[in-house]
């Protein structure tokens, strides 16, 4: 299936106020926040592991998603969140599908990370109320941004496996399937 | 030229009983062969929707262990659908009134099924 990513991207930006100027402050700080990013994702994971519904996807491959995750996050302040970054998240959001994670994880992940993100920036740039209030709001954007392409991309494959499971059921082949949709659009 | 053929089978089954309301050869993937059908039906509906019908009946008659689907049998109070197929690559669907006798019907669209079935 092919997907407009540049369409995406100006959908999930004008929700998530992902602006170029937060854009360019994230990418400013992120000298700064990187190296830390480790520790966050650290952290994360120890907190997963102590969610008996979330520890039972980590089994024997926790430190590859570390090291996944920390890429992920040093995205965050690297940029550019164009329709690459938008397909990349997509990408994210379809591996969780396949491998069965419930879709309120991705929401309840995010907010685990904004949490230690925050906990980060203040202790960082905390001396600077301003300045510190501006680069939360940028880090809120972008992983706004981020679950949003995620929750679309979750949405579309869910819909998309549960087509395959109604077709192998009814006995229906695409084709079928296909024309009897289109005989039902409004003419 | 087949698709005259078809036709005719079909003005022909019409024919055999003024029960019959509307008839058609539909395409397993449910795309509409040839039909005899009144100008208020949507071709492609019907067309897309008798496949599908029978797609899903052969999956039941499998599932809850009932052989071979021989056909599908709807009933409205406004009148009757009947499916079968017609060789393994069409669908003969029929429209009867509510009053109609199936047993004649039936026996009729068997016939027309079989002559279906050869003609594709």
């Amino acid at each position: 299936m092919s997907h407009d990513f540049d369409k995406l991207t100006h959908y999930a930006k004008s929700f998530s106020e992902l602006t170029p100027e937060r854009e360019a402050l994230l990418i400013k700080v992120g000298e700064q926040i990187k190296p830390k990013l480790a520790g966050i994702t650290e952290d994360f994971y120890q907190h997963l592991l102590t969610i008996p519904q979330a520890s039972t996807f980590l089994g024997g491959r926790i430190e590859s998603l570390k090291k996944t995750h920390t890429l992920w996050m040093e995205g965050l302040f690297s940029g550019p969140f164009d329709k690459t970054y938008t397909e990349h998240m997509y990408k994210v959001g379809d591996v969780h599908v396949k491998v069965n994670l419930p879709v309120e994880f991705m929401a309840g992940a995010m907010t685990l990370i904004n949490q230690r993100l925050i906990g980060l920036i203040v202790e960082t740039y905390g001396h600077d109320k301003e300045y510190c209030a501006q680069v939360l709001v940028a880090i809120n954007a972008v992983t706004g941004m981020s679950l949003l392409v995620m929750q679309q991309s979750y949405q579309a494959a869910s819909l998309a496996e549960e087509l395959e499971k109604f077709l192998k059921i009814s006995g229906m082949s695409r084709v079928l399937f296909t024309n009897l949709a289109n005989a039902y659009k409004d003419k | 030229m087949r698709s005259d053929m078809l036709v005719s089978v079909l003005s022909d089954l019409s024919g055999t009983s003024a029960d019959i309301e509307a008839a058609g050869v539909i395409s397993t993937d449910g795309l509409m062969m040839a039909s005899v059908l009144p100008n208020s039906m949507d071709e492609d509906r019907v067309g897309a929707m008798s496949a599908a019908m029978l797609s899903l009946g052969d999956r039941t008659a499998q599932e809850l262990v009932r052989g071979e689907l021989e056909q599908v049998l709807i009933k409205g109070d406004s009148g009757y659908v009947l499916m079968t197929y017609a060789g393994k690559e069409a669908v003969l669907t029929v429209m009867a009134k509510p009053n109609a006798k199936l047993g004649l019907i039936f026996l009729d669209v068997k016939r027309a099924a079989g002559s279906i079935a050869e003609l594709l």
